[in-house]
């Protein structure tokens, strides 16, 4: 697996075999007698005509989204890595390198998008499938695009190729593969940029398809010689079929290319004449208005083409809110892209079924560079100076160096005079408070008193003008004229409990001048202040950091003593050093052992020793703690010939409370 | 009368109306501590002093100081924000009572809303920053850019530490970048961003949905055509010089007559093969996409005297492969060898 943030780009994932049923035949030969041949059916599933959801992780650009996208290619994300080559575009049982499946983009007007269709009629009729049995639905959608159409936008079958990887990512960096499992991903790319329509400054709707190309691949377009600029006109425009009634009447169904009032349809299958093209303009012009409809009675039941485009986005939107969306957005999104085409188109019209489906908008052609490059950039409030002989001086607004600007402004008596304003963002820091820090903070009751009047007569109204949108916005919300209300009365509650408090407790009570009204942290703040100004009359005196260690009593010589502890003769230790040095005399002589080592210890003898010594010691620290010399007077436990230690400190203390000056010198 | 209260009936008492005292003058918010603002009132308070809601005229009088195509740095007055709370504050106070109590809160009320400021907009695993008041500036920004590139990434950084065309960014409440405080879309052309402090430098960069595949628009050439930046084939480095289309380092792309935008993806190929380094005469698909891969742009606002800032528009497409195209081509021949036998 790559590392985060890394991911590796492979050319395609074959699978072993295509999508499709497979007999197994198992034989066994040379045998003295007959054995039938073992016949197992399996069935390899891929889609076909519709992509399951969980199989399309993203898509570029998004669902309904209006951008500037007119220089990146759409594409779709598929979870599963070999989806791409699991079926064979020619027809083969093999796989191919050329995927099955293409990512077409159409602009609005260009093709038709059926509703859901039997899968048998999704595809060109006469179109040889490998198994026309093996599908994953019964009914599909299919793109219906006349062949003008399909020599102009489709992919060639040499690009096919080119237009299809697989991507290996992280799979826990899900910015790139959110509701993957392995992070491989197959990406479909498109092969036309959804440009923006820079001639008449519109934003164009686009549909981008994923369709089969199973068995048609002959019907995609040779290669033609490129060219290295492109024009933005609609492969075809069939848009002006928006004005038509849908169900046309029997006549435009048999006879084709009906007589549609002053509409003109495109030239099936010949190239747009500079004048053909002017009189598709004047249909699009014409289509804005009402158009002769076909019975010559019936009203028109679409809208207009302009309607429609204005507001496709918002009704996607308002459609998603629908519990019925699933299937609702995608039907709305594909508004636009009904135009009966198949009924009006006199060349062929080609079928491809439609694996996934979605819309977005392109409504920009400048590049991100170039706009941010060529922005103004500059502080509020300043206004560029205006090029020399301009005569339009009124044109520009009264500004000043402070940010301030002269409006007009109507006094209450009626009188119509300039006023300054300033908004909230002003070109350089300000001072919030002119008042100093002692005083009170200023606070206004009402607009008036935030009126100013400056040395040059006129008003300025910036603050008063803020006073009151912000008493208009606090009005306008109901739960925050309520909050305030239950807020303030609140407070007076407070206040009279706290008047109560006054009288009761023998406390200063806070104010609500500096510190926060906290009765809990006062209450704490005032006993540890007591606490930390008589600690020894609430808390007691103070230990010592560290306590005298318990004196060594050592009668006699050392030596003696240390010999008689580990149980060797001193003197003849002593004489046999004078011989040959005291280390080696150590070493020579061996001290006595109590138990040899591996011996079990006679355990009467040493819980009688051990019972002895703890006997001794209680004594010993008996005696210590409490001597009989001391009587009632603990005092002279000071004269005593033992050192007093901290706990006779501490008693001392705590008897006598105004000794506390030599407690630390025992 | 007087002989039924004694002194521990009145220290009860005493000390019951004092932890009811506690209790009302005080908000408790589990999230956010404790106030005397209550949290309705307080975050209410907090979106006016970000102006959530204050009319645009108010903002911007006048067209003239916001034209077409361009973006207006400014400072928030405090001033002003404080009559705007002031104002609403104003709500209900009928008697002379109810304004000095007003008064005496006042001070507390401004001190709490100070500090909810930076609560208004917290984005997930961001940590809560706490301060008292500080500056609060920001900027207007009305283009075509705004509405084509939605979701733009706007940062401020107080000292200019981060790398121009780093690609990463440090968390908004590190120290060197500042907290964006507000940032809206006020109309589909017009962004309004506030931060947290005086920025010294500004990123603004193109929203990153995803790993895209695309062509660049050379400025000096027509609108109506397209060229590819080459990639060494190797490393997936772009070919110098970085920020200029030359004829060694970019190719025309080439389109299908009459057809709106359809790009003759195996030319393009070709082309791209010729002019890649190491590409060996052709790319495979998983190489052309490499080469057609397109990364987002940043434009950066700063002190324009500082000289690494002279460029001031930079490409986001670092784009580094850890390990040569040839050694994966093997390791995966390698292995689907395996798969084959």
């Amino acid at each position: 697996m790559p590392q985060t943030g890394h991911f590796i780009l492979h050319s395609n994932v074959m699978p072993p075999v295509t999508a499709g049923a497979y007999e197994l035949v198992t034989e066994q030969v040379d045998l003295p007698f007959g054995v039938e041949p073992e016949h197992t059916h399996v069935q390899i599933a891929a889609p076909r005509y519709t992509m399951p959801t969980d199989q399309i992780l993203s898509s570029f650009p998004p669902a309904n989204a209006e951008g500037a996208f007119g220089d990146r290619l759409p594409q779709v994300v598929l979870k599963r890595r070999t989806l791409p080559w699991e079926r064979n575009p020619a027809g083969q049982v093999q796989p191919s390198e050329t995927p099955w499946l293409a990512l077409v983009v159409v602009a609005e007007g260009e093709a038709q998008l059926s509703t859901a269709t039997p899968v048998k009629d999704c595809v060109t009729a006469g179109t040889a499938l490998l198994d026309p049995d093996d599908k994953d639905v019964e009914q599909g959608l299919y793109l219906a695009v006349t062949e003008t159409v399909v020599k102009k936008i489709f992919p060639c079958k040499d690009d096919l190729p080119l237009l299809a990887h697989v991507r290996e990512v992280d799979v826990n960096d899900t910015e790139l593969a959110n509701g993957d499992d392995d992070g491989w991903l197959a990406v479909v790319l498109a092969n036309r940029l959804p440009v923006f329509d820079d001639a008449n400054q519109k934003s164009v709707r686009y549909m981008a398809c994923l369709v089969n190309l199973e068995g048609q691949l002959e019907a995609l377009p040779k290669p033609t010689p490129p060219v290295a600029n492109f024009e933005f006109v609609l492969a075809q425009d069939w848009r002006v079929l928006a004005s038509v009634d849908p169900r046309g009447g029997p006549d435009v169904q048999v006879l084709g290319n009906a007589q549609l009032g002053n509409v003109v349809l495109p030239a099936a299958g010949v190239q747009a004449k500079p004048a053909a093209r002017a009189a598709l303009a004047k249909a699009g012009a014409a289509a804005a208005q009402p158009v002769v409809a076909i019975d010559g009675a019936a009203k028109m039941t679409q809208p207009s083409v302009g309607k429609q485009w204005s507001s496709a986005t918002q009704q996607v939107a308002a459609v998603a809110l629908d519990p019925d969306a699933k299937r609702l957005v995608r039907d709305t999104m594909a508004q636009g892209f009904r135009f009966p085409i198949e009924a009006f188109a006199l060349e062929k019209v080609l079928r491809f079924p439609v694996l996934a489906h979605w819309s977005f908008t392109t409504n920009e052609g400048a590049t991100f560079e170039k706009l941010m490059q060529g922005l103004d950039v500059g502080l509020l409030g300043s206004v560029a100076e205006p090029p020399p002989n301009t005569p339009a001086a009124d044109a520009r607004p009264e500004v000043v160096q402070t940010g301030h600007i002269g409006l007009g402004h109507r006094t209450r008596r009626g009188d119509p005079v300039r006023a300054w304003y300033r908004g909230p963002c002003v070109p350089f820091p300000t001072a919030r408070d002119s008042t100093s820090k002692d005083q009170p903070l200023a606070l206004a009751h009402s607009a008036d008193q935030l009126r100013r009047v400056i040395p040059d007569g006129r008003e300025d109204l910036a603050l008063a003008a803020a006073f009151e949108i912000g008493r208009l916005l606090a009005l306008s919300q109901l739960s925050v004229v309520s909050a305030l209300l239950r807020f303030r009365g609140e407070q007076f509650g407070a206040g009279r409990v706290r008047e109560v408090l006054a009288q009761l407790m023998p406390f200063v009570l806070p104010g609500l001048k500096d510190e926060r009204v906290d009765m809990g942290r006062f209450v704490a703040l005032q006993v540890l202040g007591v606490l930390a100004n008589n600690t020894d009359r609430m808390i007691g005196p103070r230990r010592p950091v560290a306590d005298p260690g318990r004196p060594l009593r050592v009668s006699g010589d050392l030596d003696q003593v240390i010999a008689t502890g580990l149980g060797f003769d001193l003197a003849s230790l002593r004489k046999r050093a004078d011989a040959v040095g005291l280390l080696s005399a150590l070493d020579q002589t061996n001290a006595p052992l109590a138990l040899k080592p591996g011996q079990a210890p006679n355990e009467k003898l040493v819980v009688a020793m051990l019972q002895a010594a703890l006997q001794g010691e209680l004594q010993r620290t008996l005696g210590v703690a409490a001597p009989k010399v001391a009587g009632a007077v603990i005092r002279g436990a000071r004269g005593r010939a033992t050192a007093p230690d901290a706990l006779d400190a501490l008693l001392a203390g705590a008897s006598a409370e105004d000794d506390e000056d030599d407690e630390d010198t025992p | 009368m007087k002989a039924f209260i004694n002194a521990d009936l009145a220290i009860q008492a005493a000390l019951s109306a004092a932890t009811d005292y506690a209790d009302i003058v005080t908000d408790r918010d589990p999230d956010d501590g404790e106030h005397v603002v209550p949290g309705e009132l307080r975050r209410f308070l907090a979106r006016l002093r970000l102006l959530h809601g204050v009319p645009f005229s108010y903002l911007v009088p006048d067209a003239n100081l916001l034209p077409i195509e361009s973006i207006r740095f400014f400072y928030i007055d405090r001033a002003w924000t404080d009559a705007l709370v002031q104002g609403a504050l104003s709500v209900g106070t009928i008697s002379s009572a109810d304004r000095t109590q007003l008064e005496a809160v006042y001070p507390h009320i401004r001190a709490e809303v100070d500090e909810a400021e930076r609560t208004i907009r917290q984005p997930r695993g961001e940590a809560l920053l706490k301060a008292g008041s500080g500056t609060i500036t920001g900027f207007i920004l009305r283009s075509r850019a705004v509405s084509g590139w939605p979701n733009l990434h706007v940062r401020a950084y107080s000292r200019d530490v981060v790398a121009d065309d780093a690609l990463t960014t440090a968390a908004e409440s590190d120290p060197s970048r500042m907290k964006v405080l507000r940032m809206e879309r006020l109309a589909p052309a017009v962004l309004l961003v506030l931060f947290d402090g005086v920025p010294a430098v500004v990123h603004i960069e193109e929203p990153r949905q995803g790993i895209q595949f695309g062509v660049r628009i050379d400025p000096d050439s027509p609108a109506n055509q397209r060229r590819v930046k080459v990639r060494d084939c190797d490393n997936g480095n772009p070919v110098p010089p970085e920020n200029a289309f030359t004829a060694t380092n970019a190719v025309d792309v080439p389109f299908r007559p009459n057809a709106p935008g359809v790009i003759d993806m195996a030319t393009l190929r070709a082309r791209l093969a010729a002019k890649a380094p190491h590409s060996g005469g052709t790319l495979e698909p998983n190489e052309y996409a490499l080469q057609m891969l397109r990364f987002p742009f940043r434009q950066v606002f700063g002190d324009p005297d500082n000289q690494t800032e002279s460029k001031r528009f930079y490409a986001l497409d670092q784009f580094k492969a850890k390990v040569a195209l040839t050694t994966w081509k093997s390791t995966v021949a390698t292995k689907l060898a395996k798969v084959d036998s």
